[in-house]
């Protein structure tokens, strides 16, 4: 496994151990019912997307790391979509988790703009290697 | 070794930040407790707090006018068209306009000047929406009803002077009244009026909603709230285990008794005093003390013909609410009504049998087969098999259905008449003596309380005489006069007001006779705007049925204009009745002096007169 593989795979990992009990901590908040989470619609729904894409784009992370070397045989290629990627994996999730803090009545906070920009560098990753997986 | 404390660290970051969060952030439930006068005492968490378990119920309340009750004036609660048209008004004239985002009326202020009055808070969202005004005092502040209101299904404005039943008053500020002290007992959940010491004018009120809202039947939700938010509590509770968890259960008001299931109802819609009067100081800072699943009569006595007034100014306060045989007939007395029901001595009817808060239709609050038989025949069902057989009338008529004779429309309430809530059999006899409306010649217009009596003693009492003839008419008209020309020239205003409203069933027996439309003509003559108003809505909906020629100008007549203009626009339209009414309305020749009418349809004036001035000299006034 290469240098930009190994990030990769840490980065999964690392996304999981922040995604996964973030998750636990949600079923806990719906366990006690909690009004401040339960009555903010939007909150709930910020923090439910950046659990799940927490732990999605760690898996993805995780599956590229491991099969990155195999699918995209040019190194410089590999490196940059390794590069979008943990921009995207880790921008996406936090823009969502951070929009439901200090949120306003009906809007998320400045933060949720991460989110785009998370996913136009989730986009470069996914063309780049799309082209790779070609060539 | 180096990654273990990175790992731990996000392993702990987004439960940190969600803790923190959920300290610091926003918080729906903490805003709305911070409201304009919202409180949390008494155990009052408002209906937030139980939207995240049970959100179906939470939608079904939503959508009801109990929500809806009070709000805070905004773009999104005003109705009324603050278009700053100017509204008149016995010579006189209001502006509602918006001035920025605050919505204002501009009014008179009684010695000739003008003022502008800002909304604050509107009352009602069904059938029509008051306006009140905050005034500021030194010890606390009042909101204060301004004049005008808009009707919502005729989508117009109208002065608060009209909608009660009274008769004309060029006043202003007649109804100006207190919302601290009066409409904040039935329209909010958990009122604390909070009046201040020794300054019966300033309050400092508090409510734990605006708006009728969960816990008003339910409860304080505030420690079942806290209780069930333990998981254990809740599925414990779930799959009945033990005693269900042990966490403080809320009232579900149809598992109660059917007097304690009434009385969630009646604690607002059944008008009362306090069980002991020298409570009302108490009610009046710290609010009423009943709560959903107590008995009623334990905190409050229900008022009831035989009240004393508790105003000296007017002897009559609770007494003309009622009709002389102590039926209710004015809305907000539906639990007196239901409690004089002798369905009620069976021990299980209550309101729920009919209506529910959380289904069918928020107009009444009922499932849509409730309005009709059914309602009855869940517990009459052997009549149900032939119906006609208990009715004498075919099965599809309005004769044939349970509720037109059982709980007539004989109740005054918002410029409407409602369904009598007091379950009885017709009685023409005890009708007359008591000068109300009977149920029999609300729809058989043309015929006489004498014909009814007769008609029930040969149908239902096998001409045994369980239905006796009556002796006399309280209004003192003559017994053999049709009841709907009758009472319309003759009664008290809440008798005219409920046959105005009466006469214009298009579906009624006696729609398609003419006299029906003279005396209509005649009662737009009323000295009661509320009158006026239920008889020309009458007469329009007999032109939709049938036309004659007035249909036009009648529309264009207003009910509370110029009295002067008013008047000789109304001899015009007689005029315009008599000459252009088709044949089929004119009455035959031998049939037309019993209806006080020429074969012209030309009113008779003399008789009609003699009649008008048998109505009672007691001024009726009641709001709603």
């Amino acid at each position: 496994m290469d240098a930009t593989s190994r990030r990769l795979t840490v980065l999964g990992f690392y996304l999981l151990a922040v995604f996964l009990p973030l998750g636990l901590t949600l079923e806990a908040l719906h366990a006690l019912k909690v009004p401040v989470y339960l009555e903010d619609t939007l909150r709930r729904e910020l923090w439910t997307l950046a659990h799940a894409h927490g732990n999605l784009l760690g898996i993805v992370c995780l599956l590229i790391g491991a099969n990155g070397e195999r699918l995209i045989r040019e190194e410089q290629r590999r490196r940059f979509v390794a590069r979008w990627l943990t921009v995207g994996a880790v921008t996406m999730p936090l823009g969502f988790l951070l929009g439901g803090v200090l949120n306003a009545e009906g809007d998320p906070s400045l933060f949720i703009l991460l989110v785009p920009a998370g996913g136009l560098a989730l986009l470069a990753a996914l063309v780049r290697a799309a082209w790779g997986v070609k060539d | 070794m180096s990654r273990h404390p990175l790992l731990l660290l996000a392993l702990l970051s987004s439960p940190a930040l969600v803790v923190w969060e959920m300290s610091h952030g926003f918080d729906p439930a903490a805003m709305r407790a911070a409201e304009p006068m919202a409180h949390r005492k008494g155990g009052y968490v408002g209906s937030d707090v139980c939207l995240s378990c049970h959100p179906s119920q939470h939608a079904s309340w939503e959508r009801t006018f109990h929500r809806t009750m009070n709000q805070i004036a905004s773009p999104e609660t005003v109705l009324g068209h603050f278009d700053g048209e100017r509204v008149e008004f016995f010579g006189d004239w209001a502006r509602p306009h918006r001035d920025g985002e605050r919505f204002v009326i501009e009014i008179p202020t009684g010695d000739g000047g003008r003022r502008v009055a800002e909304v604050a808070l509107c009352v009602g969202s069904r059938r029509y929406q008051q306006y009140f005004e905050e005034v500021d005092l030194p010890a606390g502040s009042r909101l204060e009803r301004l004049p005008l209101v808009w009707h919502i299904e005729a989508d117009r404005w109208m002065h608060m002077n009209g909608v009660f039943l009274e008769p004309d008053n060029e006043d202003w500020d007649v109804h100006r009244s207190n919302w601290n002290r009066n409409c904040v007992f039935c329209h909010t959940t958990g009122p604390m009026p909070g009046m201040r010491e020794g300054v019966q004018t300033a309050f400092e009120t508090g409510v734990a909603e605006l708006g009728i809202s969960c816990e008003a039947c339910h409860g304080p939700g505030g420690e079942h709230a806290r209780d069930y938010r333990n998981p254990l509590i809740r599925y414990a509770a779930h799959m009945d285990i033990g005693d269900g968890g042990g966490g403080a259960d809320l009232v579900h008001p149809p598992r109660l008794d059917a007097q304690r299931e009434s009385a969630v109802c009646g604690q607002c819609h059944g008008q009362r005093l306090p069980a002991n009067l020298a409570d009302l100081i108490t009610w009046l800072d710290t609010g009423p003390s009943f709560r959903p699943g107590e008995r009623l009569e334990n905190h409050v006595t229900p008022v009831t013909r035989e009240t004393p007034s508790v105003r000296a100014s007017s002897p009559d306060l609770f007494s003309q609410r009622f009709w002389g045989d102590g039926t209710p007939r004015l809305t907000a007395h539906e639990y007196q009504g239901l409690k004089a029901s002798p369905c009620f001595e069976g021990g299980q009817f209550s309101c729920g049998k009919c209506h529910t808060m959380h289904g069918g239709d928020p107009h009444g609050m009922i499932e849509e087969e409730m309005r009709g038989d059914q309602a009855c025949l869940q517990c009459h069902g052997e009549i149900g098999a032939d119906i006609p057989a208990h009715t004498f009338h075919k099965k599809e008529s309005a004769g044939s259905r349970c509720l037109e004779c059982h709980m007539p429309r004989i109740v005054y309430g918002v410029l409407e008449i409602h369904r009598s809530h007091q379950v009885e059999i017709p009685d023409a006899a005890r009708d007359a003596e008591a000068g109300r409306p009977h149920a029999c010649t609300l729809c058989h217009l043309d015929r006489s309380l004498d014909w009814a009596a007769q008609e029930l003693d040969r149908l239902w009492g096998d001409g045994r005489g369980d239905y006796p003839s009556p002796s006399e008419r309280l209004d003192g008209a003559p017994l053999s006069m049709p009841d709907g020309v009758a009472s319309l020239l003759s009664g008290d205003a809440v008798q005219r007001a409920v046959y105005a409203a009466a006469s214009g069933n298009p579906n009624g027996a006696a729609w398609n006779q003419g006299f029906l439309r003279v005396h209509l003509l005649v009662a737009l003559g009323d000295a009661y705007p509320a009158i006026r108003w239920l008889a020309k809505r009458s007469l329009l909906a007999l032109e939709g049925r049938m036309a004659s020629g007035i249909g036009e100008s009648l529309a264009a007549w207003e009910h509370d204009a110029d009295p002067i203009e008013r008047v000789a626009q109304l001899r015009k339209l007689i005029g315009m009745l008599v000459q252009k009414a088709p044949a089929s309305l004119r009455p035959a020749a031998d049939r037309a002096a019993a209806f006080l009418i020429g074969e012209d349809l030309s009113p008779m004036m003399q008789e009609i007169s003699a009649l008008l001035d048998l109505q009672s000299e007691r001024v009726i006034s009641i709001g709603e």
